[in-house]
């Protein structure tokens, strides 16, 4: 991407942050958002993030890459097995590097 | 003070009540601000380690203030995408933000408009959290926007501080550390806890299968499929779940 298309992206970013949390508020209560609209947008943001991650964690080099071999993977499911235990952002991100690093040194 | 005749608004309160709320509302932010510290470390390494440059790093964070769609961005910017699908995928991470300007209508909807944009703006989720908890113990307090803005501006300055100290620290730390890691780790710990409710977690299956099957899709199109797919799914869980609770009690 060019340099100058990156930026475009970064102001197409900043925009939907402000349409997000901004828009509903400029608008006032005339709005009213149906039932149907109202539940999807509970789910969303979950089901983006998910189609943003697993991509990011399990495919490597091209292909699916769900074996022992993808350590990110690895590091990413202790993470998860950190967070249901802890709730702790600081612990889940610290165990799912650590997991990631010691693999990677040792392989 | 003058006060409009007949004029139905409570007068506007007085300035030291005002600093007061918002001293509050840093107060109360307090707590919560080594978790958004290490957040906006992490985005800060993460978003140049994955190949941003150290102005466009600085420029995304500084404009966007939005951690997890800067970081579910951030490949698809390092890898070309066009702006469009950028621009949808940032909105949908961003949408449950929607939910939250809709809550808060209703204390910060008399507000001027340039004071609910910035408002707007700034609205984090814990800030979001911390507000309506306070909220409803006390509904009409007249200084209630200056203690949102006290929470709202602990939480910007955390933020900023500490995604540009990740920035700057970021061009020091080698590329085989893959720190770029810690920042899909982080979107890991927001994902986590949606998978404990059982549509949620149907809906997040089902655009994890459809983003894996999808991926060689021109465009990086295929996510926005499995986002769909996802909410579809999640919909039809809860129609599910419901009726079964529905049938159950009759």
């Amino acid at each position: 991407m060019s340099e100058l298309w990156t930026w475009v992206a970064i102001a197409g970013v900043t925009l939907s942050t402000f349409i997000t949390r901004a828009g509903l508020l400029l608008l006032g209560e005339r709005v009213r958002l149906p039932a149907i609209v109202d539940q999807a947008l509970a789910y969303a943001p979950a089901c983006a993030l998910a189609a943003i991650v697993v991509p990011d964690l399990a495919i490597a080099g091209g292909e699916v890459r769900l074996d022992p071999g993808n350590f990110r993977l690895l590091g990413a499911l202790a993470a998860a097995a950190v967070y249901v235990a802890t709730r702790s952002f600081v612990a889940t991100i610290a165990a799912g590097m650590a997991v990631f690093t010691a693999l990677r040194l040792l392989a | 003070m003058t006060q409009t005749p007949g004029a139905v608004a409570p007068p506007p309160p007085a300035e030291p009540l005002r600093a007061a709320a918002f001293r509050e509302g840093l107060r109360d932010m307090a707590p919560a601000v080594p978790g958004v510290f290490a957040w906006g470390l992490v985005t800060g390494v993460a978003m140049v380690q994955s190949g941003l440059t150290l102005w466009q790093a600085l420029g995304l964070s500084a404009f966007a203030y939005a951690g997890s769609a800067q970081l579910a961005a951030l490949p698809l910017l390092v890898g070309g995408s066009p702006v469009w699908v950028i621009f949808l995928t940032a909105l949908m991470v961003n949408l449950r933000f929607v939910i939250y300007a809709a809550a808060l209508r209703k204390p910060l909807g008399h507000l001027p408009w340039q004071r609910r944009l910035w408002l707007g703006y700034v609205t984090g989720d814990i800030t979001f959290v911390i507000f309506m908890r306070r909220q409803q113990q006390a509904p009409d307090w007249p200084e209630r926007d200056s203690y949102f803005l006290g929470l709202a501006m602990a939480n910007w300055a955390a933020w900023h501080v500490a995604s540009i100290a990740g920035i700057l620290l970021a061009a020091r730390i080698p590329l085989e550390w893959g720190l770029g890691l810690a920042g899909t780790l982080a979107l890991v710990a927001l994902l986590v806890p949606f998978c404990l409710r059982r549509a949620a977690a149907a809906g997040v299956v089902v655009a994890a299968i459809v983003s894996l099957l999808t991926h060689g899709w021109p465009l990086r199109t295929g996510l926005l499929a499995a986002i769909a797919c996802g909410v579809t799914a999640a919909l039809l869980a809860e129609r599910f779940q419901g009726r079964r609770i529905g049938e159950g009690a009759a």
